[in-house]
């Protein structure tokens, strides 16, 4: 029994100062917001240069090709569930979002299938901006590489 | 530049579009090492497209 305790004493977290990890928590907020707000920069900032070009482009191509294919940008007075899950899922772009708005200027048309799939664009580059702040987030935390 | 109508893609276009962007984003959040990155890339593209396609020809007796 006390071998037990013995060995798994070395597994345990090394302890360091509590005000060491508060800051590494706050560090890792901060990069995360700012890898919703500008899709990459979570990246950059910790000098993932390849992820951070990477995602810059996958979201910026997605809304690009989304909002010209004359998606629907759903804003925050949807009438229904759908519109709001779609507001959510657009606001997931950060700041790409108020691009998209800007280049929907001839307003959607999801009559056709373009407009259809370009709906389906914008949600994407949102969703998977999400994802690409939450990985910045967790590599600042120091969980993931 | 952009068209004053917007970009007109097929749908297959579209979906390949889709299929590649998404599989280089996760091929390079997901995997650590280039020829890692670049094997997660071709398989997830080739899957993207092996289960569209799949989808696709399920619901072709359904279309009309």
């Amino acid at each position: 029994m006390a071998d037990e305790v013995t060995q798994q004493t070395p597994l345990e977290t090394p302890a360091q100062p509590p005000h060491e990890g508060t800051q590494r928590k706050r560090l890792a907020w901060a990069i995360g917001i700012a890898g919703w707000l500008v899709p990459g920069l979570g990246h950059a900032l910790q000098r993932m240069w390849a992820r951070a070009v990477v995602v810059f482009l996958a979201v910026g191509l997605l809304v690009v090709a989304g909002a010209t294919m004359r998606g629907n940008v759903f804003s925050s007075n949807g009438g229904d569930a759908f519109d709001t899950l779609g507001y959510l899922a657009d606001l997931g772009t950060g700041s790409f979002y108020l691009a998209a708005r800007a280049l929907e200027r001839g307003g959607a048309d999801v009559s056709h299938a373009d407009g259809d799939y370009g709906t389906r664009f914008l949600a994407t580059a949102g969703v998977l901006n999400l994802l690409a702040a939450l990985h910045a987030y967790e590599a600042a935390r120091g969980r993931k590489a | 530049m952009i068209p004053a109508n917007g970009f007109a893609l097929t749908h297959f276009q579209a979906f390949l579009l889709f299929a590649a962007v998404i599989s280089i984003a996760f091929g390079f959040l997901g995997r650590r090492r280039p020829k890692d990155r670049i094997k997660y890339i071709l398989w997830s593209f080739f899957l993207f497209l092996v289960v569209g396609v799949g989808i696709a020809w399920a619901m072709y007796p359904f279309s009309r």
